[in-house]
């Protein structure tokens, strides 16, 4: 294997590679203490925590119609960043990062789930992926910039929501330089189907419930065909029930009633509450019959008809908590 | 009171399930396309900082 030079001096002394990775880092950090980024990362923090776009300054400006802020904000950025990696090409810009054949993308400022996202779209790699059959509908707002480039897309609306679907409508639409579009995802999703060359797009999005799901249609026919959990933490929290109740901690019994009856989504309450049954009965009964007579709780009517069935296996569970009726 | 130990394999799942974050049934095109938020973890940055 040839490995060239350069790389070979490296092997034996790193200590230019650190010194070029610390004074890209150092461009990056004086373009946030000193530079646009401070105000970025402050403004993306209030949007996040619920402020109307207007009370932004910063944000707002990258957003509106017929200014070139964006333009400005991005190419100052990226600029300093690129003068320095003409100079050392083997450092790395010490922005989060990612990429495959298809999409790049460059996390300009995040705080919590809200994140203001550079992405390029390569047309060539998206002709090369079959045509989309459904469409996701997540639980966030989107603003969105388009800053070079074009794109046919078509955006789709789901109207009436039903339990296993929903009835879609689609509109073509095309993304040119300064088009900005803002979508609320629960009811609004945009896919890309044609990109010429590249498109590039700012884009800041926040979440709009901790607790809601992302529901995933058919296209052809609106059926659901997916549902995921709408935020990490979710995830993250069902996971950790369930390595709980394969560990046998009934010590965590208590813990995962206080879950199954906290506001949350649905689905990680339920599982909360199934590990809790299986680890301590008469913790997880207890909690199950609270969720049952709660008639404004949306799993009221599971939780019942568990009740019911547990009752009929277990009829010892009865001196637990005794049936209202 | 003797209560009995409940098998969790008979307890029921909901009639809809729920993947994990940012699960799809149809993740081709989707990345390209829509707004799930993603989460772009950091690998080797830390490493290289002095």
């Amino acid at each position: 294997m040839y490995i060239r030079p350069e790389l070979q001096a490296l092997r034996v002394d790193d200590t230019p590679q650190r010194q070029a990775q610390a004074a890209l880092r150092e461009v990056y950090e004086n373009w946030r203490r000193n530079g646009p980024g401070w105000q970025a990362e402050a403004e993306v923090a209030h949007y996040g925590g619920g402020a109307a776009l207007e009370d932004l300054p910063l944000l707002s400006a990258l957003f509106a119609p017929d200014e070139d802020s964006a333009d400005a904000f991005i190419g100052d950025l990226v600029n300093r960043m690129l003068d320095r990696l003409a100079a050392e090409p083997l450092s790395q810009v010490p922005l989060r990062t990612s990429t495959n054949d298809t999409l790049s993308s460059l996390l300009i400022a995040k705080h919590g789930t809200t994140t203001l996202v550079l992405q390029a779209i390569d047309g060539a790699g998206l002709s090369r992926k079959p045509g989309p059959q459904t469409a996701s509908f997540p639980p966030t707002e989107t603003l969105e910039r388009a800053l070079a480039g074009s794109a046919a897309a078509i955006r789709v609306r789901a109207l009436a929501l039903r339990p296993d679907g929903a009835a879609m409508t689609c509109e073509p639409i095309k993304l040119r330089p300064g088009s900005i579009r803002h979508r609320i995802g629960a009811s609004e999703t945009q896919l890309l189907q044609h990109v010429p060359a590249q498109l590039v797009t700012l884009k800041l999005q926040r979440r709009t419930s901790t607790s809601a799901v992302t529901r995933e249609y058919r296209l052809s026919d609106g059926q659901l065909v997916h549902q995921a959990a709408g935020s990490p933490r979710e995830s993250r929290l069902e996971l950790s029930a369930a390595l709980l109740g394969r560990m046998g901690r009934s010590d965590a019994a208590p813990l995962l009633a206080v879950m199954a009856e906290e506001r949350g989504s649905s689905a990680l309450r339920w599982q909360a509450l199934r590990e809790c049954l299986g680890l301590d009965s008469a913790a997880g009964f207890t909690a199950l019959c609270r969720i049952a007579r709660d008639a404004r709780d949306p799993l009221a009517a599971a939780a019942g008809a568990l009740r019911a069935q547990l009752l009929e296996s277990y009829p010892e569970l009865a001196g637990v908590c005794p049936c209202p009726a | 009171m003797n209560l009995p130990k409940i098998d969790l394999s008979a307890l029921p799942d909901l009639d809809t399930l729920t993947g994990v974050f940012g699960s799809l049934a149809n993740p081709v095109r989707a990345m390209e396309s829509d707004d799930n938020v993603v989460i772009i973890m950091t690998y080797v940055y830390d490493v290289l900082i002095p």
